[in-house]
C-alpha cells in the first residue's frame, strides 16, 4: 500500500513538471520572442535599444533552462508573475477567477449528477423499456450539442423571446441560472451515457445471478450493483471535469461571468502570455490531482484493480 | 416411495428459437440425491434453468411443481436452493461475506441464526468463522467461495438443493471434498439434492438415482446402480464405455 | 441465433440510412459552389439582416450576406477541417501504435508513457491556450486539438498489433523470411483496420465539437471565411433582431453532429454484435 503510495505521488510530480515545462514552452512557439510579446502587448514601440532594455530586464538573455528553473521556483511559491496588461501580479486575478468558476463548474457538476444519476440506474434497470427510450434519446441528443450552442438557443428562447432571464450574468442564483443550464445538459446526457453502459456491464456479471439464485430482493442487487460502479463511476467524473473546464472558458464568455475562462480569454485577445501560462498550471493541476484521487478512490473500492 | 418433492410432467422449452428441452418427465422424492448426468449442451442447465423460472428460457408446454403447487422464482433461496457453477459466481466479489448472508436472510425476512450457520459451517469443513464473514469473496479460493455458496443457500432452511456442475471448475481434490461434504449435509439437514454433472464418477459416488439426458431428453433414469452397471439406453452404454475406471466399479 | 442475425439486419439498415444521410451533409457542402444560391462573401447594404425570402432562403446577416449559402460554405470548413484533423490523428496514431506494438522495446515504454501524459492533460484546456498563443487560424485549431488526439488511436492499435503479433500465420510470415514492413503492412494492419475505423468515426462528431468551439471563440478561422461556429459567435450579437443568422447555422450544426454521433453509434453496436 505504501509502495502504491508512493508510485501515485512520483507520477503525480512527473506530470506536474512535464505539464509545467510544456507550459514553458508555450511562451516559445508563439511567434516573436517574449520581450517583443510584452512591448507590443503594452503597446510601446518596439526599436532594437528598448528591446534589448527588455530582453535583459525579463533575464531572456539566461539560457533557457536556467529561466525554466528559475520561473518553476517561482510557480510553485505561487508567483506567476506580473501581468503583459497593466503589471499586475497575475496569481491574485487567478484566484479570483477561480472562485467564480469553481462556483459555477461545482454547481452544474452537482446539477448533473443529481439528475443523470436516477435516469440512469432507471434506464439501466428498464433497458429497452419506453423509459429507457427516450432517456437515451435526450442523453444522445444533450451529448451532441456543444454547450456554447446551448448557450445561444437558450439565450435567444429564455431570454429575448420568454424574457426570463438577463442575458447577461451577475453574481447571484438567476444570473448563475443560465450558465449553469448551459454547463449541465452536455455534460448530463454524457453522465447518463457512461453510467448506463456501466451498470450494464454489472447486471451481466455473475454475482448478479447468484444473489438472484438466493432470493435476493431486487432492491439489494440494484444496491451491490451501485456499490460496485463507484470506482468507474468516479473516473468518469474526474475525466468530464476536463470538459468542464474547456466548457467553461466558452459559456463564461458568452454570460461575461467573471470566472478565470473569461480571465484567459481575455488575455488571449490581450495576448497576455502570463495569464495564458498561470491557467494552464492551475486548471491542468487541478484536473492531474483530480484524476490521481480518482484512481485511489477506484482502487479502494475495487482492490483487484491496478494504480 | 418418499413424499414428491418436484413434480416435472411434459417440460419442453425453448431458447433463442430453438428447442431444448423435450418433453421432460421427472419426480424427485424427497431425502434422495438425484444426479443428472449429461454432455454439454443436453439440456441439464436448462432443466435447472427452467425449475426456477429464469427468464431466458422460455416454457412452451407443459409443468413443473413444487409439493402440489407451481414451482417459481419466489421459491429460490427458502425452499429452494440454488448453487450455481461459477465459484466467483455466487457473491459480490468486493463485499465482505457476512454483508451478503445479511441481504440473504433479510430478503426472506428471516433472523440471522448464529448456530445454525456455525453447524453449516463445520459440516463444511469451515473454521474461523467469524474472519471468513469478514473477508470478501476475491480474496478466497474457488474452492472456499463454493463452500461459502452451498453456506448461503443452506441458510434458508431449503428442502431442495439444485447444484448445477458446482464441482466442475474445481480441482479434483476440492471437488471430492465439496461432495463429501454435500452428503455430510445431507445427513445432518435431510436435505434433498438434484445434482447435475457431466461427471459420472461424482454421479456415482453420490447418487441415489441418476438420470441420463441427451439431446433434450432423459433417455434413461432409475437406481444409480441400475443405471451404471446394467444400462438399457444405447447412449448410456456408449458414455459408460468411455470411463474405464467405472467398469471395476 | 435467429434474434442477433434481425438485429444485425436491424443495424445494417440503420448504417446505410444514416451513412447516406452523412454522404448527403458531405455532398452538399463539398458542391457549396453549385448549390449555394449567393456568393457567400459579397456584402451588400441594401439587403442587410432580410428575414428568410425567395433569394434569400434563410436570410441575411448583419453585412447583408446570404446566410444559406454561408451555412453552405461554412460547412465545408467544418466537415473538411474535421475529417482532415481525424484523418492525421488517425495517421499518426496508428503509425505509432503499430511500431510500439510490433517492436516493443524502450520506444514502446517512451511513446506510451508520453500518451499517459498527453491524456493526464485537460485536452480542451490546452487547446484554447495552445490555438490563443498560436494564433494561427483554424491550423492553430487543430493543431492544439492534435495534440491529444493522436493518443487513443494510438492506444488502440497498439493493443490491436500486440494481439495480432501473437497470431499463427504473423509466425509463419516472420519464418517465410518477410520483412518487418510487408507483416506490418499486409498482416497487421488490414486486421486493426476496423477497430481503429470504428474509433476515428466515433471521434468525428467530438473533433467537431471542439473545433466549432474553438472557432466560436474567435480561436479557429479568420472572419469573413465561413464557418458555423464563428457565424454563429459573430450574429449572436443581433440575434434579437435577425434571430436566423443564428438559428440556421446553429440547426446546421446540430444536425450534422448528430448525424456523425449516431452513424459512430449504430457501427460500434453493429462490431459488437
Amino acid at each position: 500500500m505504501i509502495k502504491k503510495a508512493i508510485k501515485k505521488i512520483v507520477s503525480l510530480i512527473v506530470i506536474l513538471m512535464i505539464l509545467s515545462f510544456f507550459v514553458f514552452a508555450l511562451l516559445y512557439i508563439a511567434p516573436g520572442d517574449p520581450a517583443e510579446k510584452r512591448l507590443t502587448s503594452q503597446g510601446v514601440a518596439v526599436t532594437k535599444e528598448v528591446l534589448d532594455a527588455e530582453r535583459e530586464r525579463l533575464g531572456l538573455l539566461k539560457p533557457f533552462l536556467v529561466r525554466y528553473g528559475e520561473w518553476l521556483v517561482r510557480v510553485i511559491r505561487g508567483d506567476f508573475g506580473v501581468s503583459f496588461k497593466d503589471d499586475m501580479p497575475v496569481a491574485p486575478k487567478l484566484w479570483a477567477g477561480l472562485r467564480n468558476t469553481t462556483i459555477l463548474a461545482m454547481t452544474s457538476l452537482i446539477l448533473s449528477l443529481l439528475i443523470s444519476f436516477p435516469l440512469a440506474v432507471l434506464s439501466a434497470i428498464k433497458k429497452n423499456g419506453i423509459a429507457d427510450n427516450i432517456i437515451r434519446l435526450f442523453s444522445f441528443i444533450g451529448n451532441s450539442i456543444p454547450n456554447f450552442l446551448i448557450s445561444v438557443l437558450l439565450m435567444y428562447f429564455l431570454c429575448i423571446k420568454m424574457k426570463l432571464f438577463p442575458v447577461i450574468a451577475s453574481e447571484n442564483l438567476q444570473g448563475l441560472f443560465m450558465p449553469v443550464v448551459s454547463l449541465s445538459i452536455p455534460m448530463t446526457g454524457r453522465f447518463i451515457r457512461q453510467m448506463r453502459t456501466e451498470f450494464l456491464i454489472q447486471l451481466k456479471e455473475d454475482y448478479v445471478v447468484g444473489m438472484w439464485g438466493r432470493g435476493v430482493k431486487g432492491r439489494y442487487i440494484v444496491l451491490n450493483i451501485l456499490r460496485n460502479s463507484i470506482g468507474h463511476i468516479s473516473t468518469v467524473i474526474a475525466l468530464q471535469i476536463g470538459t468542464l473546464m474547456g466548457g467553461s472558458v466558452v459559456i463564461e464568455t458568452i454570460f461575461r461571468w467573471p470566472g478565470i475562462g473569461k480571465l484567459v480569454m481575455d488575455s488571449i485577445t490581450a495576448r497576455d502570455y502570463p495569464v495564458i501560462m498561470g491557467f494552464v498550471i492551475v486548471m491542468g493541476t487541478i484536473y492531474v490531482v483530480i484524476n490521481q484521487v480518482s484512481d485511489i478512490l477506484g482502487h479502494l473500492m475495487d482492490p483487484r484493480t491496478n494504480i | 416411495m418418499a413424499e414428491c418433492l418436484l413434480d416435472i410432467k411434459k417440460l419442453c422449452t425453448s431458447y433463442d428459437e430453438s428447442m431444448v428441452l423435450k418433453e421432460i418427465d421427472l419426480s424427485v422424492y424427497k431425502g434422495e440425491v438425484l444426479c443428472i448426468v449429461g454432455e454439454s449442451g443436453s439440456g441439464k442447465s436448462t432443466l435447472i434453468k427452467a425449475i426456477c423460472e429464469d427468464k431466458s428460457v422460455r416454457v412452451n408446454e407443459g409443468s413443473v411443481m413444487f409439493k402440489g403447487s407451481h414451482c417459481g422464482h419466489k421459491l429460490l433461496g427458502s425452499s429452494i436452493g440454488l448453487v450455481q457453477q461459477n465459484p466467483e459466481g455466487a457473491f459480490n466479489p468486493l463485499r465482505s461475506f457476512d454483508v451478503q448472508f445479511a441481504e440473504t436472510l433479510k430478503s426472506h425476512k428471516r433472523e440471522p441464526d448464529k448456530e445454525k450457520l456455525a453447524a453449516i459451517f463445520s459440516t463444511l469443513g469451515l473454521k474461523d468463522t467469524d474472519k471468513l464473514l469478514k473477508m470478501r469473496p476475491y480474496e478466497l479460493s474457488g474452492g472456499m467461495n463454493q463452500r461459502m455458496a452451498i453456506a448461503a443457500s443452506l441458510l434458508l432452511n431449503p428442502e431442495l438443493l439444485l447444484c448445477d456442475e458446482i464441482t466442475s471448475a474445481l480441482d479434483v481434490s476440492t471437488a471430492i471434498a465439496v461432495v463429501d461434504e454435500l452428503l455430510r449435509l445431507r445427513r445432518e439437514f435431510g436435505v434433498t439434492i438434484v445434482f447435475v454433472t457431466h461427471n459420472l464418477g461424482i454421479a456415482a459416488n453420490i447418487a441415489d438415482r441418476v438420470a441420463i439426458m441427451y439431446q433434450g431428453k432423459i433417455v434413461e433414469i432409475g437406481d444409480a446402480k441400475d443405471v451404471l452397471t446394467n444400462p438399457k439406453h444405447e447412449y448410456t452404454k456408449g458414455l459408460l464405455r468411455d470411463v474405464p475406471r467405472l467398469k471395476a466399479m | 441465433m435467429k434474434q442477433r442475425t434481425l438485429r444485425e439486419k436491424k443495424l445494417k439498415k440503420r448504417i446505410i440510412v444514416v451513412s447516406l444521410l452523412a454522404l448527403l451533409i458531405i455532398l452538399m457542402t463539398t458542391f457549396a459552389g453549385v448549390i449555394a444560391p449567393n456568393d457567400p462573401y459579397t456584402t451588400s447594404a441594401s439587403s442587410i439582416r432580410m428575414a428568410p425570402g425567395a433569394q434569400y432562403p434563410f436570410g441575411t446577416d448583419n453585412l447583408g450576406r446570404c446566410v444559406f449559402s454561408r451555412v453552405l460554405y461554412g460547412g465545408r470548413t467544418t466537415i473538411a477541417a474535421t475529417f482532415l484533423l481525424v484523418f492525421i490523428s488517425f495517421s499518426i496514431g496508428t503509425v505509432i501504435g503499430m511500431l510500439c506494438g510490433y517492436y516493443g522495446g524502450i520506444l514502446d515504454q517512451l511513446l506510451m508513457r508520453l500518451a499517459d501524459i498527453m491524456l493526464a492533460f485537460p485536452q480542451m484546456v490546452v487547446a484554447i491556450a495552445v490555438a490563443g498563443i498560436l494564433n494561427a487560424g483554424m491550423s492553430g485549431a487543430m493543431v492544439a486539438l492534435g495534440i491529444t488526439m493522436w493518443v487513443s488511436f494510438a492506444r488502440l492499435s497498439r493493443s490491436h498489433t500486440f494481439s495480432i503479433k501473437k497470431e499463427a500465420y504473423i509466425q509463419a510470415a516472420f519464418f517465410a523470411g518477410k520483412s518487418d514492413f510487408y507483416i506490418i503492412m499486409v498482416h497487421v494492419f488490414p486486421n486493426l483496420l476496423a477497430p481503429v475505423l470504428t474509433n476515428a468515426l466515433t471521434q468525428i462528431g467530438t473533433t467537431m465539437i471542439g473545433l466549432s468551439g474553438l472557432s466560436f471563440l474567435g480561436l479557429g478561422v479568420v472572419p469573413p471565411k465561413a464557418e458555423w461556429g464563428s457565424m454563429i459567435s459573430e450574429a449572436k450579437a443581433y440575434i434579437q433582431i435577425a434571430p436566423w443568422a443564428v438559428l440556421f447555422p446553429a440547426l446546421a450544426t446540430i444536425i450534422t453532429i448528430i448525424v456523425f454521433n449516431y452513424l459512430g453509434d449504430v457501427v460500434m453496436d453493429y462490431m459488437e454484435v
